[in-house]
C-alpha cells in the first residue's frame, strides 16, 4: 500500500493536516487531519507499506497492546481508503 | 491600459472585456510607480475560471475573477498575501474579520455592526478581502471583489481578530483554538495547487493563527449578537 502522488501532510500550529497540490486537486479539495499517530502512519504509507509494517510501526515507536495497534491501523485504512489515497 | 493598486500592489490589466474594469474603478492608479505584473487576459483565462465552477456567469464576471487569480498568484509569491472568504470591518483602527461557510451570516453580522455603530465602522471588504503579513504585523485590504453588496473600502487596517460564526438561537462567544480556525481558513481559503505556493499559505496562516485573536461566535440576527461581539472582541463599551 501506499498514499497516491499530490497528497502532503503538514503540520500546522501544531496541528497535521493532508492537501492535495497538482492533478491531486481535480480529486480531491478539501482538508484532512490527523492526529500524531495519524501522521506517524502517514508517513510510513508515504513510503510504502503493508498493514504488518505498520502495526510494527506502531509497536516500537508507542507503548501500545498489539491487538490495539492492529485496531488502530486497520482503522486507519480504513479511513485513507475511504478517501481514495491509496494507489 | 488602466493601473491598480489593490493590496498595495501596483499592477496593469489587459483585458478583453469592460467589467473588471469598472469594477476596479476605486483602485485605479495614476502614480509613478511602475506595475509588479500586467494581466494580460486571454480566452484561456476565462475558461479556466468557468471550468472551476458549475454556476453560470458572463464571459466579463469570470474574467475578473481570473484578474484576482492572477494578483492573488502574485501576492502569495511575493507580498504574502492570502485571501479568505470573510467579511472585514474596521473600528477604530482595527479590523475585525468574520469567516464561515457561504450563507452561514458573515454579511448580516457586519451589518449588524454597522447600526449598532455607525460612521465608526467602516467595511473594508464584505467578501474577499486580502491579508498580508508586513514587517510583523497583519493587515487587511480592501478589493473590489466585494460580494453580493458591494462593500469594501479601498484602505487597510491592522488585523486585531478573526471570528468564525455559526448560527445558534442563543449568543456566545468564546476564544477558539488554533485547530478549529486552521481548518475554518483553510476550508474558506483560495489555495494554490502547486507545493511550493502552499507551504507559503500554510506558513503564513500559522503565523497569522499566532499573531491575532481567535474567536468562535454563535449567533442569531439581534443587536444583542452584536454587542456581545464588538464588546468582547474590541474589550470597548458602546
Amino acid at each position: 500500500m501506499k498514499i497516491k502522488d499530490g497528497f502532503i501532510l503538514r503540520e500546522v500550529a501544531g496541528n497535521f493536516i493532508v492537501v492535495a497540490v497538482g492533478s491531486a486537486v481535480k480529486q480531491f479539495n478539501g482538508v484532512i487531519t490527523l492526529n500524531e499517530a495519524g501522521a506517524f502512519l502517514w508517513k510510513r504509507l508515504q513510503d510504502g507499506a503493508t498493514e504488518t509494517d505498520l502495526v510494527n510501526a506502531l509497536l516500537e515507536e508507542y507503548e501500545v497492546e498489539k491487538e490495539v495497534a492492529e485496531k488502530d491501523v486497520k482503522a486507519f485504512i480504513q479511513k485513507v481508503e475511504e478517501a481514495g489515497l491509496i494507489k | 491600459m488602466p493601473k491598480y493598486k489593490i493590496a498595495d500592489v501596483v499592477f496593469e490589466v489587459k483585458p478583453i472585456y469592460r467589467y473588471t474594469v469598472n469594477l476596479c474603478k476605486a483602485y485605479e492608479y495614476t502614480g509613478e510607480e511602475a506595475p509588479k505584473f500586467v494581466a494580460q487576459m486571454t480566452e484561456q483565462d476565462i475558461l479556466a475560471e468557468q471550468q472551476k465552477t458549475d454556476e453560470k456567469y458572463p464571459p466579463a464576471y469570470f474574467e475578473s475573477l481570473a484578474v484576482f487569480r492572477k494578483l492573488l498568484d502574485y501576492s502569495l509569491a511575493h507580498c504574502d498575501g492570502i485571501v479568505f472568504h470573510s467579511s472585514a470591518i474596521m473600528v477604530d483602527g482595527n479590523a475585525y474579520l468574520f469567516t464561515a461557510p457561504s450563507g452561514t451570516g458573515k454579511s448580516t453580522h457586519t451589518r449588524l455592526w454597522r447600526e449598532m455603530l455607525g460612521d465608526k465602522a467602516v467595511m473594508i471588504n464584505d467578501d474577499k478581502p486580502m491579508v498580508r503579513f508586513i514587517d510583523g504585523d497583519f493587515y487587511v485590504y480592501g478589493t473590489p471583489w466585494n460580494g453580493k453588496h458591494n462593500l469594501d473600502t479601498n484602505t487597510r487596517a491592522k488585523v486585531k481578530a478573526i471570528c468564525k460564526i455559526s448560527q445558534s438561537k442563543e449568543n456566545s462567544i468564546r476564544r477558539a483554538n488554533s485547530a478549529e480556525m486552521l481548518l475554518t481558513i483553510l476550508n474558506q481559503t483560495i489555495r494554490p495547487t502547486e507545493t511550493v505556493g502552499m507551504d507559503k499559505l500554510l506558513n503564513l496562516i500559522e503565523k497569522l493563527l499566532t499573531s491575532v485573536d481567535l474567536y468562535c461566535l454563535g449567533c442569531n440576527i439581534s443587536r444583542e449578537a452584536a454587542e456581545l461581539s464588538y464588546k468582547t472582541m474590541s474589550g470597548e463599551q458602546l
